[in-house]
Order: C-alpha cells, then structure tokens, then sequence
C-alpha cells in the first residue's frame, strides 16, 4: 500500500501540470478581453495596453511561464534566496481583474472552507438520509415505505438545485420563519442549503445501499448469523450493512469532491460565499487568474481525495490489493 | 459497519470543525441589500456604480452634490471655493478641520497626490477623461504612457534605478506642466485648459476622491520590468486602509459583506444617522428580494427579479405587502445604436448611413408600447437621449415620436420603396432593403426588445429582420469593431451636464461605436465649450442635441432607465417614519450617512 502512496504521490504534480495546460488553453481561447470589463464605458486604449502588458496579457507564452513560476512557489522561493524582504505568499496564484482587491489566494482562503465545509456537511447528512432509507428499503422491499424512499429518491436525483433550494428557501425561512434567507455565519444558516445540497447524493446511496443490501442479507453468511442466534440489529448493522457499504465508500470520494466544488447553484441560491460561485463567475467574466488557480487548487482536492478513498477502501477490505 | 459510522462521524466533525469563515457580529443601525460585492475601494480605478456610491460614504471629495434638490455643489471637503472670471483657475479652500479616519489632516497635497496617481498610466484609471480638462494633464498623460511603453519594448536597460529615474521624471514633469497644485496646506488650485462649465460637478466624483498618501507610498513596488508602479491591492482592506468620508470599513469578507462605522475623525460627524452600516451582497436576485422580505435588509439597492412586473402592478393594486417596491428614475437612457458608417464591416453598403433611413426605423418604433407590454416596469418613454428633467437649466428640445405614416414617407424619401409589390422595399436598382441584423447581448431582455422592434418595422417598413443575441463580452468586441447594423445600448450620465450624454456622438469619441460624425453637431459641442454664459452654452447643447435627435438620429432612445429599491415607505396615516434620508431623484445619488431606519426598525 506504501508503494501504491508513493507513485500516486508522485503523479499528483504530473496530473496538475496536464491539467494546468489545458486549463491555460481553455481559459485563453474564451473569446473576449479579459480586462475590457462589461459596463458600457469602453477603456482608453492606452489604459487597455498598460493593463496588459502588467499582467503578460499581451504574450501567453509569457503568461503560462510567468504563473508556472509563481503558482508553484519556485518565485518565493528565488526571491526568498535573493533575501528580498517581502517575497510575497509561497502560491502565488495572482490578482483577480474583476475584483481587484482581492488575490486569487485570498479568496481561496475566505471561500474554499465554506465550499468544503457545506461540501463535507451535506454528504454526511446524505449519508445519514441514505443508509436510514436504503436499509429500510431492503428490509421491506416493495413496501409502501420502499415505495416512498424510492419516490423521495427519484425526485432527489431528478429536481434540479435551484427548484429544490428554492422551495426549501420559500417554505422555512419566508413561510415558516425558520432560518434566514441569504445570511451565513450560524449554523442555523448552514443546514438549509447543506440539506439542498445532500438531496441527489442521498437519493444515490439510498439506492446503492438497498440494492447493496437486499444482496447481502440473501448471504449465506447472515442466513448463519440468523441461525446462531444473533439480534435482527445485529445482523443488519454488523453481518449486512458492512458489505452493502462498500459500494456506498467507493461513491464518498467522488460525492465528495463533486459536493465541495460543484454546489454553485445551492451557493447562489442561498448567497453563501463558496468557491463555486466565484469561479463561474470568472469564466462568464474571463478572470484569468481566478479561473487558473480555482481549477487547479480544485485538481488537487480531486486527486488528493481519490487517493484517500482509496487507501479507506483497502482499509475497510482487506480482501482489496 | 463500525467504520461506516466512524467515516459519517467524521465526514460531520471535520465538517463543522473547519467552521464558517464570516461570523455575524451584532445588527447595525442600517443593513443595505445589493446584488454584487464591491469590487474595489481604490477611487482612481472604480468604475462601476455602487463602488462609487461606497465612495461617497468612505471618501470626501471636494464638493458633494444636493441629490435631494437639483443637484448644485454643496461643499464638502472644501469649504468654499472661487472661480477666476475667465472660468479657467479654481481656487478651493479646504476645511482645516478636516480629517482622515487615522487622525491626519487632510490638506491640499493630498488631493495633489490622488489626482496625480490617477493621470499616470500606471493607475489605469478608466475615468482617465475626467482630468483631461485640466491643464497640461492630457499631455503628461500620453507622456508617461509613451515613457512606458519605450521602457517595455525599447532596447534600454530595464533595471530598478532606470525605471526609478523616470518615475521622479514624471513627478517632476507633472510638477512643472500639470494646473494641479497646492499653494498651502489648506489651498487647492486647479488650471484648467478650457472653460468647463460643469468641473465642480467633476470634482464631486468619486474617482477624485483623496486618498491617504502614506499609506498608498506603503504599499506601491516600482517594477523594473515594465517600470510601472503597482500597488497592492492589500491596502484597501479594513484596518489597513484610511479614508477621509464618514464612514470606515471594518469588516470586509470577499463577496462576505461589508460593515460600516462612523468615523469619529469626520468633521461633520454628528450629521451620521446611522452610527453603523452592514451591506450585505446577494447575488442572486430572488434570494436578495426573500432576504429582504424577511427583514434582513433596510434598503435593497437594485431589484432585478423576473417577477419585477408582477411586484410593480400587485403594489399598484394596493397590494399591503408590495409597498417596499419603488421605482426611482435613473439618470440613463436605453437606445438602440445604428451603425452609421457608410460600408458594414464585411464591407456591403450600409443602408443605415442616410439619415433618413435611420429617421423611418426611429419613428416606426412605438416604445409606449414595448414598456407597457414588453417592459412592462413603467419605464418612461423618451424621444431623446438625455434624461429630461435631469438637469438645471436644460430644456429638452424633443425628438421623433412614434408615426409609422411618417416613417414610411421617410424610407420612401430615401429611396426605398416597395418597387415590385412584394411588400418589402427596394432601392431604384431594385434591391430590396437588406434584411437588419439586431444585435444584442444575451442573458437580459434585449431579445424581447428586439423581436418586438423587428415586429414593427416589418409591419409599418415591410423590412425584414434577424436576431444576433451574443455573450455580452463578443458583443462588446463587435460594437468596438462596427460590426453591427443596430446594437442595443444603455449609458448612464456620469456628470450632470448634458454633454455627458452628447459627447457620445461626438466625431472620434471613444465611446462613439457608431461611427457617427456630423460637422454641424461637433461644431455646435466645440462652440458649447468655449461659451462662458450658461444660459447660452445650454441653448447650443439643446441645439446640438435637437441635431442629433430630429434630423440625423444616430440612435432610437427608447426609455429612461429606472432603478428598483425595496425599502419601507413608512405610514404617514399612521405617523410611522419608514426608512429617512433616501432620494428619489433622478440621479440617484445617495449619501449613506444621511441613511436611517429607525421608523422601520419600530415596524418589525
């Protein structure tokens, strides 16, 4: 297993170069000017040119070099042996146009706790939601409570976010007072839209766990713990469950990554201050250098938690090479 | 299963462990609803409006503006002020009291210095034009920027001393050829090189606001690899950051929100209604109108929901719950531009370079009609392109009212005719008119718009149209290369003189993407200029405007725009104060801290 951690150590920066270029492709052929700003008011050409030339605008080559260098931290760390006083943050991810107060660093610090934090949030509570419903699923099935989890998970998977959060919004903060609309700070602000969020990856470990489940308790080896004598909790909880989780562990890691980075929609809906919003944000307005260091903090994220299921996975099985 | 759990528990711990990045402290005296963060608190680079609206609360220009009267220079950082007999020198004398929120003065230098950082190139400060009337600014702007961009392409040495020297060069320069300068601390004078009826207006912007030198010098790094000073962005952040307005910023969290407090420093600081501010950004524009029906909000600074129309009519109904919506009339104007160059890009022959092409599209578009049924927001329609009403002593000379009878006579004046009886017009060779490309950028309602119009020019015309809906950044590229034949457009006035609003079709403008250029119009603008009286100077801008609206229409304006505020009205009946200090006219300028919401608060 230490092998296996080691090589995929050293992909990690491999895969994040790849995925540097092709980002630095994309995100250079979006058509447009990325400092031009979209109000009415044209820029002097002048202004428009000394812009550029400050950020390598006007030389991609220059650009894709220029923040190589600082993203990787291989320019603090020249500047830090040229003894330079201020050599700046070790990741340089550089300036955002459109909001030009702020680094890339910045608002990576301020927003990708939130992101992971309603990200982490909601696939617990899927988990929750789904291991309750799916186990119950597969202890009745074809039940009327089968049929509703069943009901409850199609419509978690098919609504899309900003119907559901929505609704949820109009329902508790505006029609029952419970919570408060666009706000972010409590924990009262937290579980509306970690609950919107958690939905359709409930409904999947619903299904996975049922299916999962209604396979593991036909297993000869709970029919043995049921003739020993054990508690029907006992054998669902510890003799079942145990091998109906296993595809459920091999869905957590992509769930959460994709609960982390892709909850721009629930972000919008309830104004939380996450990474997702911002980086859609910066493709519509072409804010280069948001767009490069929110892709690549997010591959590393990805590629990190893959290999963290991973090693949980083998973990968990051991029977797993 | 154990591990399952373990796996779930931790999921949850790590989950709330990592907690929330921005905590609420306790409610402020006035919570402001927008639907965009702020993008930056430097003056010299802000352009959009509610960045400069903040600059109004956290800076002091010279002089602030009556918003809730007709808008004349009231003083504020200044205390009073002369003008030289020939309109040329402006001597300001600023308050000696007058302090930034650290506890220095404010002198004359400062403002020397901020109006210097935005006339360098380095600053690329889009409001760049604004200075350009002071004397000697534009040139020792095209100085600098030539001086860059030789440093940067030129063969010479790119060190750190060369690019010092020329930065002293150019402090020097500025200096000796700039008509800024301080005569004493407290003695501002500016030079301008033509009379300017309106500069005092200018120097109540926001991009002229001071700002605190030592603390811009602290964070400015001269890069001798373009020799440009750049500055950290870090300096506008709250504890780190002066100002010298009524309010100071001491919580900024990226799209977070911000809060407000009184400056104890500011001069006039028992004029503060409201001791502290939170404004709270929403995106999403029905969250932002929720947010504030659940009475998280006083003010919500711009309404944009679909359901707009719906709020308008329900409160119109007498509807209880929709009396927070309020439509504010705004200092802009929505048009549609034509292209009035005489080839299109791909180089056909463009029939909208005759103006009485352009004068038949304009009259056969009932605009009273797209508000009512398309709009549907109460817009008022307009004939002219600038606001009416909007500014002292400027009469609207009216423009082209909605006549399809007329507009038919027009095309056929023109030229065009419907020769072979198909219903479309052709010229005497016997080209039919060539179908109109509208275009627009996506994502708002210019396609309902445009749809509509196509619908009536083809009614009372027989002309033919296409929709040409792009991502507004495409769209932007192709009006900047002329290649449209009606683009849809909106400009708001940033000064309150009507040539904020007419030097857009002025020959060569920058912002003149039609390609318009009419000798009569840029010689009544010219004569504007130089007139000194300014009854006479209005009657020549009137004239112009009369030009550009009756006879040669480089545009259809449409409408003035509205802005939509939700914020309690109050009861009058019942002797209950809503939210105080708002203005209602139309160039929406609002001071925060003439802002207060005690009769709401009681409300709730």
């Amino acid at each position: 297993m230490t092998g296996m951690i080691v090589s995929r150590l050293i992909q990690l920066p491999l895969v994040l170069l790849a995925i540097y270029t092709a980002t630095f492709v994309l995100a250079w052929a979006i058509p447009g000017d990325a400092v031009a700003g979209d109000e009415d008011k044209l820029i002097d050409p002048a202004v428009l040119a000394s812009i550029k030339a400050r950020y390598a605008l006007d030389d991609p080559a220059r650009f894709y070099v220029e923040y190589l260098d600082g993203a990787t931290g291989l320019r603090w760390a020249r500047r830090s042996l040229a003894g330079e006083d201020a050599p700046g943050p070790v990741f340089d991810l550089g300036p955002s146009f459109t909001h030009a107060d702020w680094t890339v660093n910045e608002i990576l610090a301020s927003s990708l706790g939130v992101s992971i934090t309603l990200g982490l949030l909601a696939v617990g509570i899927a988990l929750v939601i789904g291991l309750t419903a799916g186990v119950i699923g597969a202890l009745r099935p074809g039940s009327a409570i089968d049929a509703i989890t069943l009901v409850v998970a199609l419509v978690g998977v098919s609504l899309p976010s900003f119907v559901n959060g929505t609704a949820l919004l109009m329902v508790f903060p505006v029609w029952l007072g419970l919570g408060t609309v666009g706000g972010w700070g409590t924990f009262a602000d937290l579980w509306l839209p970690a609950f919107t969020l958690s939905l359709p990856y409930a409904a999947y470990v619903a299904r996975l766990t049922r299916l999962g489940m209604i396979d593991a308790l036909r297993a000869d080896h709970v029919r043995t713990a049921r003739a020993k004598g054990c508690s029907a909790w006992r054998v669902v909880m510890k003799h079942a469950l145990k091998n109906a989780f296993l595809p459920v562990l091999s869905y957590l890691g992509p769930a959460c990554a994709f609960a982390m980075t892709g909850s721009f929609v629930v972000e919008k809906v309830f104004n939380v201050p996450g990474v997702g919003q911002h980086f859609v944000d910066a493709v519509l307005g072409k804010d280069l250098f948001v767009i490069m260091g929110v892709t690549l903090v997010f591959s590393a994220l990805i590629v990190t938690l893959n290999l963290l299921v991973d090693v949980l996975y083998r973990v968990v099985d051991p029977r797993i090479e | 299963m154990r591990s399952a759990l373990i796996v779930a528990a931790a999921v949850l711990t790590l989950a709330l462990a990592i907690g929330f990045a921005a905590r609420p402290g306790r409610p402020a005296e006035f919570t402001i609803i927008g639907t965009n963060d702020f993008f930056t608190l430097d003056p010299a680079t802000m352009t959009f409006s509610h960045d400069l609206r903040l600059s109004y609360a956290i800076y002091e220009q010279l002089v602030r503006l009556d918003n809730h009267g007709d808008f004349a220079p009231v003083p504020g950082a200044a205390e009073s002020w002369s003008i030289s007999s020939d309109g040329l020198t402006y001597t300001f004398r600023l308050r000696e009291n007058a302090r930034w929120s650290n506890g220095d003065p404010v002198t004359a230098h400062d403002f020397v210095f901020a109006w210097r950082r935005v006339l360098m190139p380095d600053t690329a400060s889009r409001y760049i034009s604004f200075l350009f009337h002071v004397r000697g600014a534009r040139a020792f702007f095209g100085w600098r920027n030539e001086q860059l961009t030789a440093y940067r392409e030129g063969d010479g040495e790119r060190s750190a001393e060369r690019a010092a020297a020329l930065l002293d060069e150019a402090f020097e320069r500025f200096e000796q050829t700039v008509g800024v300068r301080a005569l004493d601390d407290h003695t501002l004078v500016v030079e301008l090189d033509t009379p300017v009826a309106y500069f005092l207006d200018l120097c109540s912007f926001g991009v002229l606001s001071p700002v605190h030198p030592p603390t811009i010098r602290a964070h400015e790094r001269l890069s001798d690899e373009t020799g440009i000073v750049e500055i950290d962005a870090g300096w506008t952040k709250p504890g780190t950051i002066v100002v010298n307005g009524a309010y100071v910023p001491t919580r900024w969290a990226f799209k977070g929100g911000m809060r407000l407090e009184a400056s104890p420093m500011w001069w006039n600081a028992e004029a503060v209604v409201s001791e502290t501010i939170e404004y709270v950004p929403i995106e999403d524009p029905n969250t932002s109108v929720l947010a504030h029906l659940t009475g998280r909000g006083d003010w919500h600074m711009g309404v944009t929901v679909s359901y707009l129309p719906d709020m308008l009519e329900r409160k119109a109904a007498g509807d209880e719950a929709m009396q927070h919506i309020h439509a504010i009339a705004a200092f802009g104007t929505y048009f549609w531009s034509f292209n009035c160059r005489s080839t299109l890009a791909d180089g056909r022959p463009n029939p909208f370079a005759e103006a009485g092409v352009r004068r038949a599209f304009a009259m056969a578009v009932d605009k009273q009609r797209l508000v009512d049924r398309v709009r549907r927001t109460g817009e008022r329609t307009t004939d002219v392109f600038v606001p009416p009403g909007s500014i002292g002593g400027y009469d609207s000379p009216g423009g082209l009212a909605f006549d399809p009878g007329g507009a038919r006579d027009q095309l056929a004046q023109a030229g065009w005719i419907d020769r072979d009886g198909d219903g479309v017009p052709e010229n005497s060779a016997g080209e039919p008119f060539p179908t109109v490309e509208l275009l627009y950028s996506t994502g708002s309602y210019h396609d309902d718009i445009a749809l509509a119009m196509a619908d009536m020019w083809r009614e009372a015309l027989g002309v033919q149209s296409t929709l040409l809906g792009k991502e507004s950044k495409l769209y932007r590229d192709d009006l900047r290369q002329g290649e449209f034949m009606l683009a849809r457009g909106g400009w708001f006035g940033d000064y309150g003189d009507p040539t904020t609003f007419l030097d857009l079709n002025r020959t060569g403008d920058g912002n003149n993407i039609r390609g318009f250029s009419h000798e009569p119009y840029d010689t009544l603008l010219e004569q504007a200029a130089r007139e000194l009286d300014p009854a006479s100077r209005m009657d020549l801008l009137e004239r112009a405007e009369a030009i550009t609206m009756r006879e040669q229409v480089p545009l259809i304006p449409l409408w003035n725009y509205n802005v939509y505020y939700l914020f309690d009205p109050g009861d009058e009946a019942a002797g209950r104060a809503g939210v105080t200090g708002l203005t209602t006219r139309p160039r929406t300028i609002q001071y925060f801290f003439e802002l207060g919401a005690a009769g709401a608060e009681a409300a709730r």
